[in-house]
């Protein structure tokens, strides 16, 4: 139970920091939707954390419900983390670009 | 018609080689175009003082990016053929005849040079035996290229081969990429010996000269140029 209520206030603190982003304009509307539904959604998560341990049981798992929710942290870790790398590739390319652009330009001068 | 030959000769710290190589490629095409890499040492101005013309990326960008950034230079410049040759000095210029030709005889839109087809060069045993197998095992697996060498440098492109399609690879991976693009293409290609002349091991499984190098590297690059295009 303290347990939920400590999560529960560590949720309750960014979502509220995640309003004041919001209002200081700066996060877009579309990262705010996503954030928000991200820290309802674990919230709800920890409410309903008896339900999850109900659930995994009855799907044959011997791990508690925290522990589902532990290794499905880690997976969206390294979902996160792929994408920021793509995206990460896809700016060193748009900088190759630039440079590209740069050392023809300068010939041509 | 004399068809339009320009020689992209993409550079990282080649001091101690640019100028040798630019002076014995230069009689042979009608245009050298040396892409220094943002070089820490002398290369760019060597290269300036050979009366060549010289492009400098003014970070370092890879080595597939200076072929590019060659590539797309000799196409404005009007280029009916391009050659890829490194500034290391490992390869016989006078092979240059070798693929150009069947480019000029309107036979083939892409001539790639092989380590493997019978001429000797002297290659380190470890990537002979090694490095090399793995590398057309995964030319095959992850792009379906079949050929026999699968990281050769040496290569001659048509113009209109040029223009189908950018090297995206901006570090060695451009090597697989570029036969990819090739097939996809359907462009005519084919293989002709070459000799490579060995001063160093040149890649290793873990690392390479300049950026983006080494066999893992272009792997990773592979697979993850997968994604992104």
């Amino acid at each position: 139970m303290l347990q939920q209520i400590i999560a529960l206030a560590i949720v309750g603190y960014f979502l509220t920091r995640l309003f004041k982003q919001k209002n200081k304009k700066q996060i877009s509307g579309g990262e705010f939707v996503f954030w928000f539904l991200f820290w309802l959604l674990l919230g709800v998560m920890v409410i309903g954390l008896k339900l999850i341990d109900r659930l995994v049981f009855n799907l044959g798992f011997s791990a508690s419900g925290i522990n589902v929710l532990l290794y499905l942290g880690v997976a969206a870790l390294f979902y996160f983390f792929f994408k920021i790398r793509l995206r990460q590739e896809k700016i060193e390319r748009d900088i190759t670009e630039v440079v590209r652009e740069l050392a023809i330009a300068k010939k041509e001068k | 018609m004399e068809k339009k030959i320009f020689c992209v000769v993409p550079a990282f710290n080649e001091e101690k080689n640019i100028s040798r190589v630019i002076k014995i490629v230069k009689p042979l095409v009608d245009q050298v175009v040396v892409v220094d890499d943002c070089s820490r040492d002398k290369t760019y101005a060597l290269a300036a003082a050979e009366g060549v013309v010289v492009l400098r990326h003014i970070i370092n960008r890879g080595q597939g990016a200076a072929l590019q950034t060659g590539n797309d230079y000799a196409i404005k410049m009007g280029a009916d053929i391009i050659v890829h040759f490194d500034a290391d000095g490992q390869f016989s210029a006078d092979e240059i005849g070798d693929l150009v030709n069947p480019i000029v005889n309107g036979e083939f839109d892409v001539v790639f040079g092989s380590r493997f087809l019978g001429k000797k060069s002297d290659m380190p045993w470890m990537k002979e035996k090694f490095i090399m197998p793995i590398a057309r095992l995964v030319n095959a697996i992850l792009l379906d290229v079949r050929i026999t060498d699968p990281q050769a440098g040496f290569r001659a492109l048509s113009r209109k081969a040029a223009m189908s399609f950018r090297i995206m690879n901006d570090g060695h991976a451009h090597c697989s990429e570029i036969m990819h693009k090739t097939i996809k293409n359907r462009l005519k290609f084919r293989e002709v010996p070459i000799t490579v002349t060995y001063h160093h091991f040149g890649q290793t499984v873990f690392s390479g000269k300049g950026r983006r190098s080494g066999g893992l590297t272009i792997i990773k690059d592979l697979l993850l140029a997968k994604f992104i295009d």
